[in-house]
């Protein structure tokens, strides 16, 4: 019993890795079941997994975008870069 | 005859594309890789490519989406340079402090800590880039994440490819690889809710 307790049962700490490694690759049928088992007695890890899958597909848009994404409150001027670009191409 | 020649010179071309767009690619490097040096030597590189490549251009599209998938190559390469070869005294660091990083999140017995428990956040919705406050918010998390967590979270959504496709391309290990986008999924998701869920 012990030995099976030990199977099923997962730490959040090792949960939320699962749930990482779930979102990169693939997870073994094991680990599924060990995920699923903590999932259904952990609301925390609940939501880290729901959460993880928003970042995951907020954080994909925003880092394809091409520039366009800084505001132009967000431009930084730099005219001493622009000056050493100018220098070289001279 | 001489100023008219002077015209087609591509040193020209370059001198007015670095007017115009070599802030906002400055701006947009200066978010990926928080730093200004790097920053600059990518943007620098980027024009240098232009400049020597500049009869591929043709004018085929926009100046500045040309410049920008030049910047965009650039960066890559940074990350993945950054990721393969991080400095001696990054990994140093990364080595030894990893187990007081978990300490910081989970006890002893991989329980999450109380005040670092994940709470339900209240609008779980996609469209939240197009609030721009929430966006400066994702910019400034990104901003705090140490450099080798930041480069991982970089690598895994910059070609948008499969996970194992990276690791193979990098030839890194794909544990180290997950572990790292772990730690960086730690920080980030919790400096989002303290910045932006709870209010």
């Amino acid at each position: 019993m012990k030995k099976i307790m030990h199977w099923i049962m997962l730490s959040c700490k090792k949960a939320t890795e699962l749930i990482e490694k779930k979102l990169l690759t693939k997870l073994s049928f094991r680990e599924k079941v060990q995920l699923k088992m903590h999932k259904s007695l952990c609301d925390a890890c609940t939501s880290y997994e729901k959460q993880s899958k928003l970042m995951d597909q907020l954080l994909s848009k925003h880092i394809h975008d091409d520039g366009d994404g800084i505001q132009s409150d967000g431009v930084v001027e730099n005219d001493d870069l622009k000056k050493k670009i100018l220098e070289k191409i001279k | 005859m001489e100023s008219v020649k002077y015209q087609s010179e591509p040193a020209v071309v370059i001198k007015e594309w670095v007017e115009a767009y070599s802030d906002k690619m400055y701006s947009w490097c200066l978010y990926k890789t928080n730093s200004r040096e790097i920053a600059e030597d990518l943007v620098q590189d980027t024009f240098m490519a232009a400049f020597q490549s500049i009869k591929k251009y043709e004018g085929k599209s926009n100046p500045k989406t040309w410049l920008f998938s030049i910047l965009n190559n650039k960066i890559a390469d940074h990350f993945r340079n950054l990721y393969r070869n991080p400095t001696v005294t990054e990994s140093k660091i990364n080595q030894s402090s990893d187990a007081s990083f978990f300490e910081t999140w989970f006890d002893d017995n991989g329980s999450w800590l109380k005040e670092k428990r994940p709470h339900a956040w209240p609008e779980e919705d996609a469209h939240l880039l197009d609030n721009k406050i929430f966006v400066k918010v994702l910019q400034s998390c990104m901003g705090k994440l140490p450099p080798d967590c930041n480069a991982a979270v970089q690598l895994k959504y910059i070609e948008g490819k499969k996970g194992e496709i990276i690791c193979q391309e990098l030839k890194i290990s794909p544990t180290n690889f997950w572990q790292l986008l772990h730690r960086a999924r730690l920080q980030l998701r919790r400096c989002l809710e303290i910045n932006w869920f709870k209010k």
